[in-house]
């Protein structure tokens, strides 16, 4: 009896991970097929350099160029990016290196819950409370790339403080007792020591970061305003993730537009997967050396 | 003190300052503006009227995102816990292990629209499922599944080896170590990391644009209709400009309410069964 359920749970186990497994692979590879049959009509170069987008033919000729979408993409993600870190860093330093442990179990399940909004609320408030704002700072609609940018630093907060304060946590433990031994007084110690110690670590999970922010969709795509512009900090942009969004309604199936938001979706997945990749090889090389 | 510690605390005490403060503005902000719309016939009935948001309420928003949420955690929750169990306790293949990784990275790393797009083309055309609850789930599912692996996995490699071990040493059948032993000893954690995938998943518009959430629609009775969805629904009422701004607020309450319920519980949860091996 015992045996047969074992042997009928081991199986369960290995048949579920393996419809996993598959699954998600098979995800990548549908997507694939589906933006490969574009560069048949459309040249790559074309494709990714080209600026103009002009998917429906209206006498001008059909074009697909994501350049702009591309750097719109790019655009947004590192502001958010830089944004999220200044503040970021700056909260996990406080939580790793001045907060008791009872302030920092009281203080992570609330900044959790940033992690936890819907990205339409994000959207949303970033609507009604920095387009006026905007407007006001002599933006003509009020939707940016800062703007924009703004919103996706407070949606990356909760990653980027998790990450980087458990770095610090150890480079605390590790370097601060000996420091304050020396007369260094803890604050001295913190941005001379912890900062320094963690920054590789804290530099692997901003670029996981990016990941997140380069395919967020929603939020962003409610507040950059989408045209298709080469993007400037606080003129319109369009992110891939938007152009997608935004269109797929419209695509014929099969249709090159079609074929060419596929495309799109999976120039940002290379895009991403080459920054994991590089993010993975930086760690094993890091290890390697024997770093934190 | 030099000048550069100076700076250092003034920064760190600034920037945790500014993150408490926009936490509280979001909750206070969306809290404010939308209670005054919540009434118990907004929560109670279906929409009505010509125009989305003008008369009626959500209760079909309600449930939908309900209906996505459940057959989404379910689809996801159960491989992601599976495959958890096989990396850290069965895999023996350290090789396989890493492929493993390397595919649920990929994964977590696709922008949830190009899901949502997956979704689309496979569920809803090619196997012609239509737009409804399950192809959009299917997608959901998708989305979190590595979210769930990653929570499960972190909390199976924090159980002392010394446990399953013990129990291994005893000759307890794999299956009864992990029901007995594995399962019970990280039983918080394991439930905070599917209801925040949960969460995630009742957030997400992107993936069900296309595939199962829709404008206007009942409370779903089977998988294979369409649904409203809470997301969606903010978005549209968004997208229509002035006039439904009101009930905008309505709606982003009560996603709000759901996500600052569901965290706290588990903050109570994972607090009171919070490493039951330290204290026994």
């Amino acid at each position: 009896m015992a045996k047969t359920a074992n042997r009928f749970f081991m199986l369960l186990i290995g048949s579920l991970t393996v419809l996993a497994i598959l699954s998600l692979a098979f995800v990548i590879w549908f997507v694939a097929k589906e933006a490969l049959p574009l560069f048949r009509e459309v040249s790559p170069a074309a494709f990714f350099l080209g600026t103009r987008w002009m998917p429906v033919d209206f006498g001008n000729g059909m074009s697909f160029g994501i350049f702009n979408f591309i750097m719109g993409t790019l655009a947004v993600s590192l502001t958010g990016m830089i944004l999220a870190l200044l503040v970021g860093l700056g909260a996990s330093l406080y939580l790793s290196c001045a907060a008791t442990q009872r302030v920092r179990t009281l203080l992570y399940p609330v900044i959790d819950l940033l992690a936890g909004i819907p990205s339409v609320v994000y959207g949303f408030v970033g609507l009604m409370v920095l387009k006026p704002v905007f407007i006001r700072a002599g933006v003509k609609t009020g939707l940016c790339v800062l703007a924009a940018g703004i919103v996706l630093a407070v949606m990356l907060l909760p990653y980027l403080i998790s990450a980087s304060s458990e770095t610090m946590l150890k480079a605390r433990a590790r370097c601060l007792p000996p420091a304050m031994a020396l007369g260094i007084s803890r604050w001295d110690a913190a941005a001379g020591i912890v900062l320094p110690a963690s920054a590789r670590n804290i530099l692997m999970s901003a670029g996981l970061a990016v990941g997140r922010a380069m395919g967020e969709t929603m939020a962003v795509m409610m507040v950059m305003g989408n045209a298709n512009l080469f993007p400037k900090l606080l003129g319109k942009g369009e992110s891939i993730a938007a152009l997608i969004a935004l269109e797929m309604g419209t695509a014929v199936a099969d249709s090159t537009h079609y074929h060419a938001l596929y495309a799109a979706g999976f120039a940002l997945m290379i895009l991403l997967f080459v920054i994991n990749l590089g993010i993975s090889a930086l760690r094993s090389r890091l290890l390697r050396r024997g770093g934190i | 003190m030099r000048i550069r510690g100076l700076l250092a605390r003034i920064w760190a005490g600034l920037s945790i300052l500014l993150v408490l403060a926009v936490i509280l503005f979001l909750f206070v902000f969306i809290f404010l503006r939308g209670g005054s719309v919540i009434t118990w016939d907004f929560l109670s009935q279906p929409p009505s009227g010509a125009v989305l948001g003008e008369e009626g309420g959500i209760l079909p928003a309600i449930t939908g995102s309900l209906a996505f949420t459940l057959t989404a955690t379910v689809l996801g929750g159960l491989p992601a816990i599976a495959t958890a169990l096989y990396l850290v306790f069965f895999c023996k293949s350290r090789r396989l292990g890493s492929l493993i990784h390397t595919i649920l990275q990929c994964i977590s790393g696709i922008p949830s629209i190009v899901l949502g797009l997956f979704a689309y083309s496979f569920f809803v055309r090619d196997l012609n499922w239509g737009r409804c609850v399950l192809s959009a789930s299917m997608a959901l599912a998708i989305m979190i599944l590595p979210f769930i692996e990653i929570h499960a996995e972190k909390a199976f490699r924090e159980i002392p080896r010394g446990f399953v071990e013990s129990s291994q040493a005893l000759g307890c059948a794999p299956y009864y170590t992990v029901f007995h032993v594995v399962l019970p000893s990280c039983r918080g954690e394991l439930i905070s990391g599917i209801l925040l995938g949960a969460c995630y998943a009742m957030g997400a518009t992107a993936p069900m644009i296309f595939t199962g959430a829709v404008a206007f629609a009942t409370s779903p009775k089977s998988l294979m209709q369409p649904a409203m969805a809470l997301p969606l629904h903010l978005y549209l009422l968004i997208a229509q400009g002035t006039t439904s701004l009101d009930r905008a607020y309505g709606t982003a309450f009560v996603m709000m309410a759901l996500i600052l319920v569901s965290n706290l519980l588990v903050m109570i949860y994972t607090e009171r069964s919070h490493r039951r091996w330290i204290q026994r």
